[in-house]
């Protein structure tokens, strides 16, 4: 990652074109070979931007561009199309280069793996009587989140999201199809736990027998504070 | 079928009907209303979403009887624009026509025989003066929840005994009650309903206008249901499901200081003094003898103050509140005067009405609200 600071105006030529002109700016040259500019502003937005794969050459101004004080031009070449991005430098204030390595990438906060794993310590949010049978139940066509027992015995399999979207019920549709067909489950009923449900989720859930079911992750993780409400 | 009928009657009873059909209906048939259209001269329009159902009678000149299905947000559009003239609605074949004056609308129908039954009306348990139940709900739905977190407290829970009906709703920061006097059929009876607030909201405003609303209740049953009727409109709805919090034991035994401010002086001053409160953060009140100030915002922030007069009865006290829950409550009072009582700075706040200074407050309307702690 090489980080520069420089006075300078740039031009992006190709499908579009469009100038910046000379301001204090920050080259970003990343290792893949994508250059941004950054201004001290627009949070994660480049000012302008050339996307991997692309050649960064470093060459002379020529005569009229050194007459008006640029020292340095970039040529930022596409490797499959003909956009350029082309940085005049007039004046460097800060150049420096850092080795990052490889990133480990994003890791989501496991919301939901902890909503699942709570949901089982605290089944009786789905109903009184009811019992956990097991976390990560396997079917042929992969683990339902929680198989349960309700409060007279009848199996539920329960899908947890995040966020309750579409494509959760049609999952949580096909373990319910498949399950159904084991004599010693059936009948399974289903319920879509989530954070937040949709409402074209919710009405497809819903219509398909499914109970939706709200859950508060502060108050299953006992961050709930009490004390600002009546009860 | 072929049929005529005024212009107002029709787009009013169009209004009602459509109230319960749904946004995103699973069936199409469910966004369909339902026209009947009978030899004694009487027109029936009915909406179902298997929760709500409406229904609604209006005196139509019935020429040929019959029945068909269209849609039901089309038909309250096209009804609500007519000019004020006879409108006369024609099967022709899988088309309903609606022509009023010069102007005429072709309607595609669905198959009737597709659309669900409406449950049935419950057997009347009594009836309730319509401005009051409408006031008691108002005044009560304000505090219902909106979270369907916790689906319980969407709704507002209706207990009756004998001829009294009590109404409650809360969200868990505040808590609104209000007991109203109506005519039971069996002056025994006792039972308890939970109904969505939006739905008895929507019911009470619009049967309001009639001077008796006929109140219905299942309970106990397969299916639970609660059904409304005044004036030749009805609409049932199936109970929420679920024991409510044991919330009546929330209001305090005993109250160590109370004070009596002009409830609407306190209103405007409220929304004055939290113009600068931001997001999440409370108006502070501060009761002294005979002065009550208000304050919002506070270090860096925009800061206002201002006092009302008032009546002080026990120790002076600083307590601080979410403005708009505050305002909610204020608003739901109906009383030139609100009396705040009080046990603790900590401790929850009752909001109830009074209009006599030197009399005692109202007690069958009260709204409890959790103060907000202030730092420091």
């Amino acid at each position: 990652m090489r980080l520069v600071i420089a006075r300078c105006s740039v031009d992006y030529a190709g499908r579009l074109t469009a100038h910046l002109p000379l301001a204090n700016r920050l080259l970003m040259v990343k290792a893949d070979g994508s250059v941004l500019v950054h201004s001290d502003g627009g949070s994660y937005k480049p000012l302008n931007w050339m996307s991997p794969p692309a050649k960064l050459t470093v060459g002379k101004p020529d005569e009229t561009a050194a007459e008006v004080g640029v020292t340095e031009v970039w040529t930022v070449q596409s490797a499959k199309t003909d956009d350029r991005l082309i940085v005049n430098l007039h004046e460097v204030l800060h150049d420096s280069n850092h080795e990052l390595g490889v990133d480990p990438g994003l890791v989501k906060d496991g919301v939901e793996a902890h909503l699942q794993k709570l949901l089982a310590e605290q089944v009786n949010r789905l109903g009184d009587g009811w019992q956990l049978v097991r976390r990560e139940y396997m079917t042929a066509i992969g683990p339902v989140d929680l198989l349960v027992k309700d409060a007279s015995g009848g199996s539920v399999a329960v899908e947890i999201k995040r966020r309750g979207e579409i494509d959760g019920v049609e999952q949580l549709t096909r373990y319910l199809e498949l399950m159904n067909r084991d004599p010693l489950l059936s009948p399974v009923a289903g319920i879509y736990a989530a954070q937040e449900i949709k409402p074209q989720a919710r009405v497809l859930a819903e219509d398909r027998g499914i109970r939706c079911v709200i859950l508060d992750y502060n108050e299953m993780r006992g961050l709930d504070d009490v004390e600002t409400r009546l009860f | 079928m072929k049929f005529r009928v005024e212009r107002d009657a029709l787009a009013d009873a169009v209004a009602w009907a459509a109230r319960a059909l749904p946004s995103r209906p699973p069936v199409p048939v469910l966004a369909g209303l339902l026209l009947e259209a009978d030899e004694v001269g009487v027109l029936r329009l009915s909406s179902f979403d298997y929760e709500v159902s409406a229904r609604v009678e209006v005196p139509a000149e019935v020429i040929d009887a019959g029945t068909a299905l269209v849609s039901g947000k089309l038909l309250a559009d096209i009804s609500r624009s007519l000019p004020s003239k006879p409108v006369d609605v024609t099967t022709d074949g899988s088309k309903v026509s609606v022509t009023c004056g010069s102007g005429r609308f072709t309607l595609l129908t669905m198959p009737v025989e597709e659309y669900p039954t409406l449950p049935v009306m419950p057997d009347a348990s009594g009836t309730v003066a319509g401005d009051i139940f409408t006031q008691a709900v108002g005044q009560v739905s304000i505090a219902a929840s909106r979270d369907e977190t916790l689906p319980i407290l969407t709704g507002i829970r209706c207990e009756i005994e004998g001829d009294q009906i009590t109404l409650l709703a809360t969200d868990r920061y505040r808590l609104a009650m209000r007991t109203l006097p109506w005519h039971p059929g069996d002056p025994g009876q006792s039972s308890v309903a939970l109904v969505r607030a939006r739905t008895l909201s929507d019911v009470a405003k619009a049967l309001g206008t009639s001077a008796d609303v006929t109140l219905a209740l299942t309970t106990g049953g397969a299916t639970e249901m609660i059904g409304f009727e005044a004036g030749g409109r009805r609409t049932t709805s199936l109970l929420v499901e679920g024991d409510y919090p044991k919330v009546r034991a929330l209001f305090p035994d005993t109250v160590a200081t109370y004070a009596l401010v002009g409830t609407q002086a306190l209103t405007d001053a409220v929304k004055r003094v939290a113009l600068v409160a931001e997001r999440n953060t409370p108006v502070r009140l501060t009761f002294t003898e005979g002065l009550l100030t208000l304050e919002a915002g506070q270090g860096e922030d925009a800061q206002a103050s201002e006092a009302v007069e008032s009546t002080l009865v026990g120790d002076e006290l600083s307590i601080a509140f979410n403005p708009q829950f505050l305002l909610d409550g204020l608003g739901a009072l109906n009383s030139p005067l609100v009396r705040l009582s009080f046990t603790q700075p900590t401790k929850p706040a009752v909001l109830s009405p009074q209009t006599d200074p030197e009399g005692s407050d109202d007690s069958s309307y009260r709204y409890l609200l959790m103060p907000v702690r202030i730092a420091g």
